[in-house]
């Protein structure tokens, strides 16, 4: 058996066994942490593989909580039934904004993107009969697994949701960026101008694989919502945008399973530092800016480059 | 047989006339270079012709056919591909995969969002065969990026051929390379055109190069057409010397 | 008729702040370029540093003064220890960096402020107001609309006709003249990046008697400058300040009309011209 085969195979034995080991407080991190790195991972998808930086990617968890939200407070449907409902919302939203973004590349991409990600968060502030405002939606249940199904309301059952979805989310990612559709948005992010030349135009592509991500940054925030068993404004604010930016980054851009390292990292750091500190995000914000210069290849990058070179 | 033909072709930037009523027309199978002093508008006609520029007045015909509005996607599908003045690859992805991806590019299956296997292995092959018709095989395996300059020009030009395309547009592949690979170029450029019997518009700086490989000989100047001829009636041209040299000898 | 000339005057004192930031945004893009996403919070800052100055020495002006080369003082220096050493990386690493700068920004003003928000009074002279056509108008936001003529004025003029203003134009033009200048460029970043600061800052101690000092005022008014950039074009001055008037309009009259909706006016005109230019009015294709 290789060497990452033989890791991913522990990192699975791991995540089964945690549930047994960790106390009730820490799954409920863990859970967390493996959600967030489910964002991190729909951001590497157009930002590393694509080349194409979102700065408004919140929107799309948010999306994704809200959908599911609704359905679970409303209609009382299994969890499945809104983490459908929340990934397929931020899915058909992302097309029209990823129809208008894609039509510039670059900074005015990250740009359109922002500013269409504010206009929605101006959207769930306002629009107080379905989201509740700035108070949001609260007494969002864990409903079951499906009609009849078991409940998914125990710390344990739920972080077993979780995984399931992260785990295959991360399969799933892996196939499409090896498939030919991966490969032409990697040639894409390398050289745009000469893939055209090449005999494809661009845009479709990232008009793709834009809604896939968005859908996926939905899922998250789908199982976001009944895990805090709330949905508000505070999720699709820049500030959590600009957070996923710095998980990619610290796990490792390009990498996919660098970014749900990094979002485990980024999170960590921010536990740690918030129990010293509650202006614990100038030291994060610290961290990140000397990353940045100094560790570009992020955690999986760098450790990469260090195995090579051994 | 007529495979490329332009029409009155002109493009303007502002007040700056960078290719003025061009009407070429380039024979099925032949070797045509098109030279002229810098500035002359070379690049911005092969812009016009591939589509990556939009011409300001005048057609483009393709194998008979009017591609004047089509963009450069579809031109390429439609046979023409081109390599760039500026070493235009995919840096950090792998030589091979820089081949492949062309070939995946033309030939479909482009939005096979999971497996694909087959397709990737038949444009592997495809690209493998491109390759090794440029002895680029045995660096197959590393990123473009780490290729020498001389390489990398070579690169382009099989990305270009694994598209297997009626028009090659090569955009000056001499440019930057020692007295030896341009040498190596050369031959490979002959090759090419003997074996892969490719229609080939040549932009040269390398009057060398130019006489030793050309059929015929176009020459720009201003963004005109000056003169078209053979080799030798080009050399000859007393409108030619004057583009280069400012006046007769 | 007194109606539209309130809401005229409404969208010029707008379109005079957002001027004041989105042409700094524009001039760091143009030397530098770099998206700078914490320029916004140097907006803030200017309004923070505002009152403190207002609070300490009780009068406006001073702070209209002083405020300016502080805030510039504080972006040369980011500059020079983060940013400088990351210009030879893609982009996307000068926007991440940026970002880091904004969250550290923002969270020290929350540190050394708190949550709340803090009100400048404007100057006695500029208290109450004037009649206008028929129609009682805030002298401040007359003063605002002139200040921000007269800025843009010396802008403009400082970049046609100084010797810095033509290297600076030369070096926006054609980003191979940086080359040209060897050392030197890294002085001209420090000082344009500095100077596009001052700018914000001066937009913000303005904006302060008008809107207060706040939180979330430095996303806000990024939001609204990268609209404007993106209509108008990256790197052009003129282009900011088309994009600022029709950024300032279109949140004038949205108000005004569609309260609800103000926010979506704006994006509809910026999609609008998208689908015609999609480098802005006044940009150039990359």
């Amino acid at each position: 058996m290789n060497g990452p085969r033989a890791l991913a195979l522990a990192a699975l034995a791991a995540l089964a066994a945690l549930p047994w080991v960790l106390a009730r407080h820490q799954l409920s991190i863990l859970t967390d942490l493996l959600i967030f790195g489910l964002f991190a991972l729909s951001l590497d998808l157009i930002m590393g593989y694509t080349g194409m930086v979102s700065f408004g990617h919140a929107a799309y968890f948010g999306l994704g909580a809200y959908g599911s939200a609704l359905v679970l407070v409303h209609s009382g449907q299994p969890v499945p039934v809104a983490l459908l409902a929340g990934a397929l919302l931020a899915g058909v939203v992302a097309l029209p904004v990823g129809w208008f973004s894609t039509r510039a590349t670059g900074i005015y991409f990250a740009m359109l993107t922002l500013a269409f990600a504010q206009l929605l968060y101006t959207v769930a502030y306002k629009w107080r009969d379905l989201t509740g405002g700035s108070d949001g939606l609260a007494g969002v249940p864990k409903t079951t697994l499906f009609w009849g199904g078991p409940s998914l309301a125990t710390p344990h059952a739920y972080y077993f949701l979780v995984t399931a979805c992260v785990v295959l989310a991360l399969l799933l990612c892996r196939a499409l960026v090896r498939s030919p559709f991966g490969r032409a948005l990697q040639a894409i992010r390398e050289n745009e101008r000469r893939f055209v030349a090449l005999g494809r135009a661009a845009r479709p592509f990232k008009l793709v694989v834009f809604v896939i991500a968005a859908a996926l940054a939905g899922l998250a925030g789908a199982l976001f919502a009944p895990f805090r068993g709330f949905a508000s404004p505070e999720v699709m604010f820049w500030v959590l945008s600009g957070q996923g930016l710095m998980m990619v980054l610290t796990g490792g851009i390009g990498t996919l399973i660098g970014p749900i390292l990094g979002a485990m990292v980024f999170i960590l750091i921010q536990e740690v530092l918030s129990s010293y500190t509650e202006h614990w995000m100038i030291f994060s914000g610290a961290v990140f800016v000397l990353m940045v210069i100094f560790l570009p290849g992020g955690l999986v990058g760098t450790a990469r480059r260090l195995v090579t070179r051994a | 047989m007529t495979i490329l033909e332009t029409r009155g072709l002109g493009r303007t930037f502002g007040a700056l006339r960078a290719v003025a009523d061009v009407s070429l027309r380039v024979e099925t199978g032949e070797l045509r270079a098109l030279i002229g002093p810098n500035g002359a508008g070379k690049t911005t006609l092969f812009h016009l012709i591939s589509g990556l520029l939009a011409p300001t007045s005048g057609q483009v015909a393709f194998r008979g056919d009017d591609v004047t509005a089509l963009a450069a996607p579809a031109r390429c599908r439609r046979g023409i591909s081109r390599t760039f003045q500026i070493t235009s690859i995919f840096p950090e992805l792998s030589v091979l995969e820089n081949v492949r991806i062309a070939v995946q590019l033309k030939a479909g299956g482009n939005f096979r969002l999971l497996g694909g296997r087959a397709l990737l292995e038949a444009s592997e092959r495809r690209a493998r065969d491109s390759l090794g018709a440029l002895g680029l095989l045995d660096r197959a395996r590393e990123p473009a990026a780490m290729l020498p300059h001389g390489d990398q020009r070579l690169l382009e030009i099989a990305m270009a051929l694994a598209q297997q395309p009626e028009l090659l547009l090569l955009d000056e592949p001499t440019q930057g390379l020692s007295p030896e690979d341009t040498a190596a170029t050369v031959a490979v450029i002959r090759r090419i055109a003997r074996e892969r019997r490719v229609t080939i518009l040549l932009v040269e700086h390398d009057m060398d190069v130019v006489f030793d490989l050309a059929d015929r000989v176009s020459v720009l100047h201003f963004g005109q057409l000056i003169a078209e001829g053979t080799p030798d009636a080009i050399r000859g041209n007393l409108d030619v010397q004057t583009a280069y040299l400012g006046g007769p000898e | 008729m007194a109606i539209f000339v309130e809401q005229l005057l409404n969208a010029l004192a707008l379109a005079g702040l957002l001027f004041l930031v989105s042409a700094g945004l524009s001039l760091v893009f143009g030397i530098l370029r770099v998206v700078n996403f914490a320029h916004g919070v140097f907006y803030m800052l200017g309004a923070y540093l505002g009152f403190t100055t207002v609070a300490v020495s009780g009068w406006f002006w001073p702070a209209l003064l002083v405020v300016p080369p502080v805030v510039g003082v504080v972006g040369a220096l980011l500059e020079a220890s983060t940013l400088r050493f990351i210009y030879r990386r893609p982009p996307i690493y000068q926007l991440l960096l940026t970002f880091g700068l904004a969250l550290i920004l923002e969270e020290s003003v929350r540190v050394l402020y708190g949550p709340t928000a803090k009100g400048i009074d404007p100057p006695p002279l500029l208290e109450g107001a004037i009649g206008i056509a028929g129609t009682l108008y805030p002298r401040y936001r007359l003063f605002l609309i002139v200040l921000s003529l007269a800025v843009g004025a010396a802008v403009w003029l400082f970049l046609q006709k100084t010797r810095s203003g033509l290297v600076i134009r030369a070096v926006a033009q054609n980003s191979e003249m940086a080359d040209c200048l060897g050392a030197d460029i890294a002085r001209v970043r420090t000082w344009v990046f500095g100077a596009a600061c001052a700018l914000a800052g001066l937009g913000g101690v303005a904006a302060a008697p008008m809107t207060t000092a706040y939180l979330g005022m430095g996303i806000g008014v990024i939001v609204d400058a990268f609209v404007v950039v993106v209509i108008g074009g990256l790197g052009s001055i003129p282009g900011s300040m088309a994009g600022s008037l029709i950024v300032g309009a279109a949140q004038t009259w949205g108000a005004y009309y569609l309260p609800e909706t103000a926010m979506v006016i704006m994006y509809a005109v910026m999609g609008a011209i998208l689908i015609f230019r999609p480098w802005g009015l006044f940009g150039e294709e990359e």
